[in-house]
């Protein structure tokens, strides 16, 4: 009876923060298939249309919103992509070998993800605009390194150390060189570690505000900046920018669900004891 | 096929780490195996046996000394170029790959040097793989294998590059006990079949008794004791040999000896020693379980502190009078104990083994 009860309670306390986490998105739905003139007038009953949709992707109100995406996407794989060569190799010398300062080096990788973005953001501007960065993709992908090196190195080093060095020495044994024994053993091993990391640090990248805020003005501008831009002129055009922040979730969501099988992290690794 | 001589000279090793004074891993190690002898290298964690095994594969740096295999010094290559198979404790196979793959890894990295085809591959694979035993397996993936196949598997791994010397790091550690026996009595066969030049590391010194030729016992970087296993079990050079080595172990009494061929462990007991001792002098009498008989008169009385049978043979913990330690009898299975039961008990002085009790080096 009591088990019962507690049931209950936990499933109304489940659907109590279903609805709590879940609202904002669908009062950002509706805001999105509002007409224009109806945007103020109504809460629920309104006459739904894909109006903001086109508008947004239809390059219309001068706001070239497919391009912002377009950056968003180039400026977010790039960061991923040169953090990973950089970021591999880094995180498994951390996690074999203990040189000297190498546990401060991390350390130093890791502040980067604590130390808050605003702190270096006016003299990274300045930068910028000397060393003609501002607002390129070099830029962006530049600058987007302290937010996906970090998580990917910290993540990925973890993920070396797991593995048990016995498997690269028997390599080594067989007349495979250190190189070889990186690229043919431990690589291929953490290929789930990599799909979970990658896709982590593009979220993270995609999402990012303050860097393409300051440091794009329109040629490398992203999409999180980008939606915002529906939010000025005389009238706020709040269904606008619903609709572009809706359609600016696609990509994350659309990579999540596809290697979400490499999320759970299923290394089912035989070489151990089982 | 035969494999090739091992040398060991002077090898040492020191661990430096900045802040940290340095540890002495291993001390200068001699130790000289003829071409497809067995060699157990054996000793409790951390007496430097894994890191005297790494140092040969090339999978650590040397501090002093050198390595030679069939004369030639291999210090100064890398493991790569050393042509040594190391059977790996936790088995070292890969994932992925199916137990053939595995097995065809290992030649890969060679293949262009002279190593022969892919139907050369093939065929060498099923030919380690038949001797082996693994000929059904071969399509299995490792997760799939039990411990003692898992095993086979990098032994076969370590086997297909025709190794000059072969390692095998504690082989039988995490098998479970039938395992044990069936993969032991393997293991010797294969290494005798294939003739290979071998050292095995190993914390048990079952493993080491039965497999080696001979065993090199090991304790904090330095040999103890180098011999056939019989030699090791039956003469001993040192108390710690002595307790390491024998299962149940050795009991050891300290006495000081009378000079008569006696040592006195307590007012009523004295003990005959093999050996003459001088008078006065402080040792330490080492009595195996199974040198000791109980009878009826005569012999060292003692009472029974505790019985445990154990159908093949029993197992008596005694006191004997005035002597602090217990001793440890192993006992006929029909004999039965009671708790306090007064007994007399002799041991033969044959067997009995006498150590310096200082330094505690035999004295025999």
């Amino acid at each position: 009876m009591r088990k019962r009860a507690l049931g209950w309670l936990g499933d109304a306390a489940l659907i109590l923060y279903f609805v709590f986490a879940l609202f904002p998105i669908a009062w950002m739905v509706i805001l999105s298939l509002k007409p224009a003139d109806q945007l103020f007038s109504t809460y629920f009953s309104f006459s739904p249309t894909l109006d903001g949709y086109r508008t947004v992707l239809g390059d219309s109100e001068g706001i070239p919103f497919v391009r912002f995406f377009v950056n968003s996407l180039v400026v977010s794989v790039g960061a991923v992509a040169l953090s990973l060569v950089v970021g591999l190799p880094a995180a498994y010398a951390s996690a074999r070998w203990r040189f000297k300062g190498s546990e401060n080096l991390m350390f130093t990788l890791l502040s980067f993800r604590f130390a808050p973005e605003l702190t270096v953001i006016i003299p990274l501007f300045v930068l910028y605009q000397k060393l003609g960065l501002f607002d390129t993709y070099v830029g962006m992908v530049w600058v987007l390194q302290l937010v996906t090196l970090p998580l990917i190195v910290w993540i990925m080093r973890s993920y070396f150390a797991d593995l048990t060095p016995e498997l690269e020495q028997a390599a080594l044994l067989d007349g495979y060189t250190r190189k070889q024994a990186f690229f043919k053993v431990a690589l291929p091993l953490v290929k789930p570690g990599i799909a979970a990391v990658s896709l982590l640090a593009f979220i993270f990248a995609w999402n990012n505000f303050v860097f393409p805020l300051i440091l794009t003005s329109n040629e490398a501008q992203t999409v999180t900046v980008g939606a915002l831009s529906f939010l000025g002129g005389d009238r706020p055009k709040y269904n606008l920018t619903a609709a572009a922040a809706l359609v600016s979730v696609v990509p994350p969501l659309l990579l999540a669900l596809t290697i979400q099988r490499y999320l759970v992290r299923g290394l089912s690794f035989g070489a151990v004891k089982s | 096929m035969t494999g090739t001589g091992l040398e060991l000279c002077e090898l040492r090793k020191t661990y430096t780490a900045r802040g940290r004074p340095a540890v002495d891993a291993v001390r200068g190690i001699d130790l000289s195996l003829r071409s497809g002898e067995l060699l157990g290298l054996l000793g409790p964690s951390g007496c430097g046996k894994s890191t005297t095994l790494r140092m040969i594969a090339g999978l650590e740096s040397v501090t002093g000394g050198d390595i030679l295999v069939g004369g030639t010094s291999v210090v100064e290559r890398p493991a790569r170029q050393r042509n040594i198979g190391v059977a790996f404790e936790n088995y070292a196979l890969y994932p992925p790959l199916s137990v053939a793959e595995n097995l065809a890894f290992g030649l890969k990295a060679r293949r262009r040097a002279a190593r022969g085809s892919k139907g050369d591959v093939e065929r060498r694979v099923k030919d380690i793989a038949e001797r082996v035993g693994l000929t059904g397996l071969l399509d299995a993936r490792p997760a799939g294998l039990s411990s003692g196949q898992k095993q086979r598997v990098s032994l076969a791994r370590a086997l297909i590059r025709e190794p000059d010397v072969l390692l095998l790091d504690e082989p039988l550690s995490h098998l479970d006990a039938a395992q044990r026996d069936t993969t032991r009595r393997e293991l010797k066969r294969i290494q005798k079949d294939l003739g290979h030049t071998t050292i095995l590391v190993t914390h048990d010194q079952e493993e080491a008794l039965s497999l080696a030729d001979r065993i090199a016992v090991m304790r904090d970087g330095v040999i103890q004791q180098l011999g056939t296993p019989y030699e090791i079990y039956d003469s001993p050079a040192n108390v710690f040999v002595a307790d390491f080595v024998g299962e149940p172990a050795i009991t050891l009494l300290p006495g000081i000896s009378g000079g008569d061929g006696h040592a006195r462990l307590s007012e009523a007991v004295r003990i005959a020693l093999p050996v003459r001792v001088e008078r006065g002098r402080e040792v330490v009498v080492g009595i195996r379980p199974e040198d000791v008989r109980l009878t009826g008169e005569g012999g060292l009385p003692a009472r029974v502190v505790a019985h445990e049978p154990l159908l093949e043979s029993g197992l008596a913990t005694l006191a004997l009078d005035g002597v602090e330690r217990p001793l440890v009898v192993l006992t006929d299975p029909e004999v039965r104990l009671a708790h306090d039961e007064r007994v007399r008990v002799a041991a033969d002085p044959q067997h009995t083994h006498v150590f310096d009790a200082e330094t505690g080096d035999s004295l025999r």
